[in-house]
C-alpha cells in the first residue's frame, strides 16, 4: 500500500468517525421512518414480477401468429440492447466516475492519491451497471418465453455487458475519448434496426431464442472483456480530471432533488441546461420578421439547431408500426400517443423556459397567450405531422375507411402536442398549499399529482379514439384537446 | 440636484400612491408615495430587506400590492397589458434566458418582437456598447455573471421604452461597466426617458438620480 493510499484510508476513517459522532438516529429509527418506502418497494416489486409472469403466460396462449412469435423471440434481444444503451447513457451522463463538489474542492486539490479516492465509486458503478442491465434483460427474456436456464444465462451475459460498458465509459472519461459517444449511437441504432425488423416482420434467425451453450460462451467472452475493461478503468482512474469528476457529482444532487420532489420538468430543465452549457456556442442565425413572426422564426432556428430531437422523434415512428405488427388492435393508439409524447416533448423547450421564467415573458410586448402560441406553432405542427405519419400503422391496426384512419392519426398528433404543452407548462409543487403529514415529512397536496401531468391530458384525448377510432371519435378528441390547449396557452 | 422627494410640475409618467405590501403578518412596504417624470431619475435607497426589490416588483406589476395603486400615464399598471410591456423596460434580479439561443440572438429576438426597424444594426450597436461582441455566438449558460448582467441590461436598451425600471443595475459590473452604465443612464434621461432604479452604489445614485426615495425606517 502506498503512503498516499494509506493517507486516503486514514482520512476516510477520520471522516467516518466524525460522521458517527454526529449521528442522532439509530438504524432501527431510520428503518421505522422509511418503512413505508421499503414496504411500497416490496409490494410494487412483487406486483411487477407478477405482471411480467402473467404476461408471459398470457402471451404463450394468445401469441400464435408467425409474426407475433418472431417478434416475441426478438423481444429478449431488444430489451437487452435497450438495457445496454440505457447503462451507457447513464454512465456518460454522470461520468461514470464522480465525486461530490465538496470532495472536488477539499480533497481533489490535495496531493492525495486520486485512484484510492475514487476506486470505491468504480466498484459501485460496475455493480449498478450490472444490476440495471441484468434486470431489464431478465424482464425481456422472461416476456420472450425463454426457458428458465436460458433466462439465467441471458441475464448473466447482459450483467457482464453492463460491467463492460461501465469500464469502457470510465476509460473514455479518463482519456476524453469520443469513442463512447459513437458506441452510444451504435447501440441506439442497433436497437432501432431491431425494432424496424420486427415491425416489417423480417426478424432474422439470429434474433430468435438463444440456446444455453451459446449464452455460456457469450458469458465467458463478455465476462472476460468486462474484467479487462475494469482493470483498464482502474489503471486510468488517476488520469480523470477534476472537472470531469465534479461535473457528474454536481449534477446528481440536482437530479435527486428533482426526483425527490417528483418534479420531472425540473429534471428536464437540469438536463437541458447541462446540454447547452456543454455546447458553449452556436452558429449565429439572424432573425426574420417582427412581432410574433420573429418568435416563430426562432422556433425554426431552434429545431434546426437540435436535429437529434427530430431524429429521435422520426426514429420513434417505428413503435406505432411495431404495435400494429404485433396486432395490438385499438390499444396501439395508446402506443402512438405515448410514443409521440415521450419522444416529442423535447421540441417545446422555449415554451418551458417561458413558463418557468416570468421575467423573460415580460420582455415581449405581446400578450402572454400570443407569445405562447408563437412558440407552440412550429413544434406543435411537427407533432401533428408526426401523428399523420403514423396513419398507415393506424389503418393497419384499426381497419375501417382510410378517412377514419387519417382523422384518427391527426387527432393522435394533436393529443401528443397538447399533452406535451401540459407537461411543459406545468408548475412546480406549491408548498404554500396545505401540507399532508407523511413518514417522509410534510408534502403538499399537489406533489403526488405533478407526476401525472401530461399523462392526464394524454388519456383524456386518447380515450375517445380508443372507443371510436373514426372521424367522429377524432372530432371529439380534437375538440377536447382544442379546449385544453386554449386553456393552457391563455392562462396568466 | 433636488433631494426633497417632491415631484416636479411635469405630469408624472409613473405614479405610486399609498402602496402597501404585506407578506402574511410582515409589512414590507407601508404607504409608499412616489412619482417619476419623463427625463428624470428616481433612486430607491435602503438597507437589505428594506423592500426595494418588492417595490419594483409591485411597480412593474409582477407582484400585486396589498393596497394602494400604481399608474403609468394615468392608467393602472397591469403586467399583462401589452401597452405596459411596450413602455416599461425592466431589469430585475431574476432575469433568465433561453438556453439554446446565443447572446446576439436574444437581443435580435427582443428587438424584432418589439418591432424595431433595422434590428440588425441596433443589435450590433448595443452589443458593442455592452462589450459583448466577442461573446455574440456564446450561449447564456457559458457567460460569467457580469456578462449575464450586461446582457440583461442590453435587452432593455435594444427595444423601445419610456420608463426604465432597474433593480441594482450595478451588481456584478466591473469598473468599466459602471462607467458605461452611468453614461448610458444619463443619455437615457437626456432622451426624455424616466428611470426608476434601486441601487446600493452611492456614486451611481449621485450621478444619475434627480431624487432619492429612502425606504429605510427605524428598527
Amino acid at each position: 500500500m502506498s503512503t498516499a493510499g494509506r493517507d486516503v484510508r486514514e482520512l476516510r476513517g477520520q471522516i467516518r468517525h466524525w460522521r458517527r459522532g454526529r449521528v442522532d438516529t439509530s438504524l432501527v429509527e431510520a428503518f421505522t421512518d422509511a418503512y413505508v418506502v421499503i414496504f411500497s418497494a416490496i409490494v410494487l416489486g412483487a406486483m411487477a414480477v407478477s405482471v411480467i409472469v402473467n404476461l408471459r403466460v398470457g402471451a404463450t396462449g394468445s401469441c400464435t401468429a408467425l409474426s407475433c412469435l418472431d417478434a416475441r423471440d426478438a423481444l429478449g434481444w431488444l430489451f437487452g440492447l435497450g438495457a445496454a444503451a440505457l447503462v451507457l447513457a447513464v454512465a456518460r451522463l454522470l461520468g461514470p466516475m464522480l465525486v461530490s463538489p465538496a470532495v472536488g474542492t477539499w480533497l481533489l486539490t490535495t496531493p492525495l492519491d486520486r485512484t484510492t479516492l475514487v476506486r470505491g465509486r468504480l466498484a459501485l458503478s460496475a455493480v449498478a451497471g450490472a444490476v440495471a442491465a441484468a434486470t431489464v434483460a431478465a424482464v425481456g427474456a422472461t416476456l420472450s418465453g425463454y426457458p428458465a436456464p436460458v433466462v439465467g444465462w441471458f441475464t448473466g451475459v447482459f450483467a457482464a455487458g453492463g460491467v463492460l460498458l461501465v469500464g469502457v465509459a470510465t476509460v473514455a472519461q479518463a482519456r476524453r475519448h469520443p469513442a463512447v459517444r459513437v458506441l452510444s449511437w451504435l447501440l441506439g441504432g442497433a436497437l432501432w434496426v431491431g425494432l424496424v425488423l420486427v415491425a416489417v416482420d423480417a426478424v432474422p434467425s439470429t434474433l430468435r431464442a438463444p440456446t444455453a451453450p451459446r449464452l455460456v460462451l457469450a458469458l465467458v467472452v463478455v465476462g472476460s472483456l468486462a474484467v479487462l475493461a475494469l482493470v483498464a478503468a482502474y489503471r486510468d482512474l488517476r488520469l480523470i480530471g477534476r472537472d470531469r469528476l465534479v461535473s457528474g457529482g454536481a449534477l446528481l444532487p440536482g437530479l435527486s432533488g428533482a426526483l425527490a420532489s417528483l418534479d420531472l420538468t425540473l429534471l428536464y430543465d437540469i438536463l437541458v441546461s447541462r446540454h447547452w452549457r456543454a455546447r458553449s456556442s452556436v452558429r449565429v442565425v439572424r432573425g426574420r420578421g417582427t412581432g410574433t413572426s420573429a418568435l416563430v422564426w426562432r422556433e425554426v432556428v431552434r429545431l434546426r439547431r437540435s436535429p437529434q430531437v427530430l431524429v429521435a422523434l422520426a426514429g420513434s415512428l417505428v413503435l406505432p408500426y411495431l404495435a400494429a405488427t404485433l396486432g395490438l388492435g385499438h390499444a396501439m393508439l395508446l402506443v402512438v400517443t405515448l410514443t409521440g409524447f415521450v419522444a416529442g416533448v423535447g421540441l417545446l423547450t422555449s415554451l418551458r423556459v417561458l413558463s418557468r421564467t416570468a421575467s423573460l415573458l415580460r420582455c415581449f410586448p405581446l400578450p402572454a397567450s400570443a407569445v405562447r402560441w408563437a412558440c407552440l406553432g412550429v413544434p406543435g405542427g411537427v407533432l401533428v405531422l408526426w401523428g399523420a405519419a403514423a396513419t398507415p400503422a393506424v389503418h393497419d391496426a384499426v381497419g375501417g375507411a382510410w378517412a377514419d384512419s387519417v382523422a384518427t392519426a391527426l387527432a393522435c398528433g394533436l393529443v401528443v402536442a397538447t399533452s406535451a404543452v401540459r407537461w411543459m407548462t406545468s408548475r412546480p409543487p406549491d408548498y404554500r398549499l396545505p401540507l399532508i403529514t407523511s413518514p417522509m415529512g410534510a408534502v403538499p397536496t399537489s406533489l403526488y399529482f405533478s407526476v401525472l401531468r401530461g399523462f392526464d391530458v394524454l388519456l383524456l384525448g386518447t380515450v375517445p379514439l380508443l372507443v371510436a377510432p373514426t372521424t367522429n371519435g377524432a372530432a371529439v378528441s380534437a375538440a377536447l384537446m382544442a379546449a385544453v390547449l386554449s386553456f393552457l396557452v391563455s392562462r396568466p | 440636484m433636488s433631494r426633497s422627494g417632491r415631484p416636479s410640475r411635469t405630469p408624472p409618467l409613473l405614479r405610486v400612491r399609498a402602496l402597501t405590501k404585506r407578506f402574511g403578518d410582515v409589512e414590507v412596504l407601508s404607504g409608499v408615495d412616489l412619482t417619476v417624470t419623463a427625463g428624470k431619475a428616481l433612486a430607491l435607497r435602503g438597507r437589505n430587506g428594506a423592500g426595494k426589490s418588492t417595490l419594483l416588483r409591485c411597480v412593474t406589476g409582477v407582484d400585486a400590492p396589498t393596497s394602494g395603486s400604481v399608474e403609468l400615464d394615468g392608467e393602472p399598471v397591469d403586467e399583462r397589458s401589452v401597452s405596459v410591456r411596450r413602455d416599461l423596460a425592466i431589469v430585475l434580479d431574476d432575469m433568465d434566458f433561453f438556453p439554446d439561443l446565443s447572446v446576439i440572438e436574444h437581443l435580435d429576438l427582443f428587438a424584432r418582437a418589439h418591432g424595431v426597424e433595422d434590428a440588425d444594426r441596433v443589435v450590433d450597436e448595443v452589443l458593442e456598447e455592452v462589450r459583448l461582441t466577442p461573446q455574440a455566438a456564446q450561449l447564456p449558460g457559458t457567460l460569467s455573471s457580469g456578462q449575464r448582467r450586461r446582457l440583461a441590461l442590453a435587452s432593455a436598451f435594444v427595444r423601445p421604452r419610456r420608463l426604465l425600471v432597474l433593480d441594482e443595475p450595478e451588481a456584478r459590473l466591473d469598473q468599466a461597466g459602471l462607467v458605461w452604465l452611468t453614461e448610458r443612464l444619463l443619455r437615457e434621461k437626456a432622451a426624455g426617458l424616466g428611470i426608476l432604479l434601486a441601487s446600493h452604489d452611492p456614486d451611481l445614485v449621485a450621478a444619475v438620480a434627480d431624487r432619492v426615495h429612502d425606504l429605510d425606517r427605524p428598527e
